[in-house]
């Protein structure tokens, strides 16, 4: 009897142990493509510069980076949640902007910009769609 | 100054995902691309202003402690 219920905990705990291994193989692989990112941005800033950026320096920024990705997150969550949608939007994104004027004005025109591409795609698709119709 | 290294779209996704407290919280297209040029403008000035610290302490490589030095008005930025 207690022999089927230690084996019985012992299979719980193992399937519970996978998901959290899975879970933080997903964390190790997300750090790991910051990381990567991180390290070509400050190579290609440090050659600009004739500088070079020490490894430690490199991973201590990704590190940051992928903290605040986490406050980030949920902010954007309590931001969404405030306004009463389940969808974060880009509103939510330039709230989260808001610290810093350059920022704001920065992430404003971003939007913006983003914005516009999206109509000019669209309209290519309309105009594309009209002449393939009267053809 | 052009840095056109940006992290794909899909890690940004999943990064910001997994840090949702909820399931059903879900992350809008333009917000996804709008906070990939948001991690990209904060990794630009966390490595460009460490790059000034150490520039005008006339060090020819970026060390650890330059990005300690901007740190803290850093994160008040953002």
């Amino acid at each position: 009897m207690i022999c089927s219920t230690f084996w019985l905990f012992l299979n719980l705990s193992r399937s519970r142990s996978k998901m959290s291994v899975d879970k933080e193989e997903t964390r190790q692989r997300l750090k790991a493509a910051v990381h990567y990112t991180v390290g070509r941005l400050c190579q290609k800033i440090g050659e600009d510069h004739r500088r070079e950026f020490s490894r430690q320096t490199i991973a201590a920024i990704a590190e940051t980076t992928f903290r605040e990705c986490d406050i980030f997150a949920k902010d954007l969550e309590a931001f969404a949640r405030h306004a009463k949608r389940s969808t974060v939007s880009s509103e939510d994104v330039k709230l989260l902007a808001r610290r810093s004027s350059a920022l704001s004005n920065h992430i404003q025109n971003k939007s913006e910009e983003l914005a516009q591409e999206q109509r000019d795609s669209r309209k290519k698709s309309t105009v594309k769609r009209k002449s393939r119709d009267t053809e | 100054m052009i840095c056109s290294f940006y992290i794909s779209q899909e890690t940004v996704s999943k990064l910001l995902c997994s840090s949702f407290k909820e399931d059903k919280t879900r992350l809008g297209s333009d917000a996804t691309l709008l906070m990939r040029e948001m991690l990209k403008v904060f990794v630009q000035e966390a490595a460009l202003r460490s790059l000034k610290q150490a520039e005008a302490e006339d060090c020819n490589r970026i060390e650890i402690e330059h990005f300690e030095k901007i740190l803290p008005q850093l994160l008040l930025d953002f």
